[in-house]
């Protein structure tokens, strides 16, 4: 699960992007992306694309280990043997996609260690979904269904893009993400159709969970070079309100089939346009839980600092030292 | 202080809120392997992935449910990533095959009409 | 031979304790779920958790078909001494040496077990047993594994020592005999807890020391039994309050 990578829009390096590069070089790339081909780890390629690439998987990645945390957090509460097991399951896979997207991230050169490091020590980011608490166990509900399904939109979208480890890796994430996503659904519609007191807890989920999921493809995009660059370039595949947009246009008519009401009395789909007019949900608070200052922020690296402390004596003990390491292939 | 949370695993666990620990050294991770899963006897060796291990066996007990855990698999083979060597991208001109090289194809023997033409003469004779 | 009163209640008790004990430690290994020490590792200790509770729940189904309740309202209605499990399985996961330690222990056991009631003249445990064959072992293949490379280094095989010292007299009390021992085994039902730990003694011990570690001396060792008879550590009902605290929001409810 994930949300679109948050590209800065104070970002100040703009026209520069591919001032340095040989023009030759740049042309043969861009022409092999414009003819629907991929781009492979030894391959040249502009600074800024494989700058742009490492950040995207890497904070791809790192959504995918601390969204475990949320979800995690009802993985010993789960009701009935059905629930455990998913439950188990979809966790399970969280951190799998993790380790699929840290390796294609591995390929542009930056090693685990050092993305484990930039993720405990704060400096890249990760969806800032993952630091909202799952209070209920109707939270992991609404997040597996959800969180999952907006996920799913970006990554199929991501997936058309041109870096080929990155996709590769998308193909069997998003194969995996359908189970989460009929999961989620599953148990959502259980407790929506159950009793009344399971009623109230899903109601109550989805409130909470509503301007996180709003925030979660990002502010609208402005119109820079910048954006314009990585749309060529097949890093980023489309505008963050296109992609919150299909979201809304395939989920929304779901949820109210459901009787389930969404807090934001100005949500309607514009017939005549087609696109779902909304409330801008608060993008001060979205910084602001960017920027550390979340619910969970600090539970969610402390955790992940600890559980990389806890294991440390384990690999040292396996580690060996002549070994020598190289970028995965591919 | 020690963290408080909904999650009774991490309540469990006392970790202090402010905790610095948990950076990792260079290498930490281990080195990786190259993962090629077979799903059917009879088919090639597909390449999956790799997986960051200390050793061939634990990368096989770890590519296993990494890479099959879902679906269809009967044999794997895991090889360290250091020990392939491939060729370059900027070299994969080396594979264009030139369209004149016919005497390696099958469609470059064609000796229907000869013989035809040699039943002809045979029965002429 | 028809089975009296005494083979069913036996039969019923061998089934018991089994799905308690995968139940409860699959239960337990899933707590690390995302908090594993290596990726990868984190992948492969949370696939065995999810294989222990799917073949508790496939023992539950047969109990059902014996006339017990359904396997959610066995597994998340019923409190301590209603469970039969080993004390072995409910104690915290502690570090991962612990947890390692107790998986090599246990699943080398369940394998013995599973492997001699491949023959039981009770047919749906017969199926069963042979459904998870392949499934155990990996089980054993993944502890084993990790036991053998981890006695390879100074300091974590001193770690794991520590572990196979403290869970020892634990996993003795996975064989406490049942009072239907003499039935079980004269209707062809299962050979026994004391075969069983037999075989396992037979496993584990030169496996062991093959990787450097000393066993403690089984004659000698008082092992922790009660757990089959209900008598359980002060870990096991909290972790069932835990288990069950959505489930007992409205256990009428369907989730």
């Amino acid at each position: 699960m994930y949300g679109n990578a948050y590209v800065d829009p104070e970002n100040k390096i703009v026209n520069s992007i591919t001032a340095n590069e040989d023009p030759i070089k740049l042309a043969e790339f861009e022409s092999r992306i414009a003819a629907g081909n991929k781009i492979e780890p030894m391959d040249w390629m502009p600074a800024e694309y494989k700058k742009q690439l490492v950040r995207m998987i890497e904070q791809h990645a790192h959504s995918e280990i601390i969204g475990a945390l949320p979800e995690g957090t009802w993985i010993t509460r789960a009701p009935g043997f059905r629930r455990k097991l998913a439950l188990m399951a979809k966790v399970q896979d969280e951190i799998g996609h993790g380790q699929l997207l840290y390796s294609a991230a591995e390929t542009l050169g930056k090693s685990r260690e050092a993305m484990t490091n930039d993720l405990i020590t704060g400096k890249s980011k990760y969806s800032n979904v993952f630091n909202y608490p799952a209070k209920t166990w109707a939270d992991s509900a609404v997040i597996a269904w959800l969180i999952d399904a907006g996920a799913i939109v970006n990554q199929l979208a991501n997936s058309k893009g041109s870096y080929g480890p990155y996709c590769r890796a998308l193909d069997r994430i998003c194969a995996e993400e359908s189970f989460h996503l009929k999961y989620g659904h599953d148990n959502v519609v259980f407790l929506a159709t159950g009793t009344p007191v399971q009623r109230a807890m899903v109601q109550d989920a989805l409130n909470r969970w509503w301007e996180p999921i709003m925030h979660f493809f990002g502010p609208p995009d402005k119109e820079s070079i910048h954006t314009a660059t990585l749309m060529r370039w097949k890093v980023k595949m489309g505008s963050n309100d296109d992609m919150r947009n299909m979201f809304l246009d395939m989920y929304v008519p779901k949820i109210w089939d459901l009787g389930l009401t969404l807090p934001d009395p100005n949500l309607h789909k514009n017939e005549e346009t087609g696109r779902w007019e909304y409330t801008e949900p608060n993008w001060e608070v979205f910084k602001q839980v960017i920027n550390g200052n979340g619910p969970c922020n600090k539970e969610r690296l402390a955790v992940r600092r600890k559980a990389e402390e806890n294991g440390r004596w384990v690999r040292k003990a396996l580690a060996k030292p002549t070994e020598k390491y190289v970028t995965p292939l591919s | 202080m020690n963290i408080v949370s909904i999650d009774p695993r991490v309540t469990r666990s006392h970790i202090d809120e402010n905790t610095q620990e948990g950076i990792a050294n260079p290498m930490e991770h281990f080195q990786t392997y190259e993962v090629f899963e077979q799903k059917k006897r009879g088919t090639h060796h597909i390449h999956v992935g790799s997986v960051h291990a200390p050793s061939a066996e634990m990368a096989m007990i770890f590519a296993k449910e990494q890479y099959s855990r879902r679906g269809q698999c009967v044999n794997l083979w895991v090889v360290k990533t250091a020990d392939v060597f491939a060729t370059e991208y900027e070299d994969s001109d080396i594979f264009d095959t030139i369209s004149d090289k016919t005497y390696r194809e099958p469609e470059a023997y064609k000796v229907i009409d000869r013989i035809q033409a040699f039943k002809e003469r045979q029965k002429a004779n | 031979m028809e089975f009296t009163d005494k083979h069913v209640q036996g039969l019923k008790d061998l089934l018991y304790k089994m799905a308690d004990d995968l139940l409860i430690i699959g239960h337990r290994n899933s707590e690390w779920t995302g908090l594993g020490p290596v990726l990868e590792e984190d992948i492969a200790f949370s696939s065995m958790a999810q294989d222990k509770v799917g073949q508790s729940l496939a023992l539950y189904e047969i109990l059902h078909q014996l006339g017990e309740s359904d396997p959610d309202t066995v597994a998340f209605t019923r409190n301590a001494p209603q469970f039969h499990c080993s004390q072995l399985v409910e104690l915290p996961i502690g570090e991962y040496d612990f947890s390692l330690v107790r998986h090599f222990f246990f699943d080398h056991a369940e394998a013995i077990r599973f492997d001699m009631l491949a023959t039981t003249v009770v047919e749906p445990l017969q199926m069963v047993a042979k459904k998870f064959r392949g499934e155990i072992k990996y089980h054993t293949m993944h502890a084993d594994i990790w036991m053998k490379q981890l006695g390879e280094s100074e300091e974590a095989k001193m770690r794991m020592q520590n572990s196979i010292n403290e869970v020892f007299p634990f996993a003795l009390g996975m064989f406490e005999p049942s009072e239907f021992e003499a039935e079980l085994i004269e209707a062809g039902i299962f050979d026994g807890e004391f075969a069983l730990r037999e075989k396992w003694l037979n496993k584990v011990v030169p496996l062991l020391e093959s990787f450097g570690y000393t066993v403690p001396n089984a004659e000698t060792i008082i092992p922790e039994f009660g757990g089959r008879k209900g008598q359980h550590t002060e870990h096991l009902q909290p972790l069932l309050d835990e288990m069950t605290e959505v489930f007992a929001i409205d256990p009428g409810a369907e989730w």
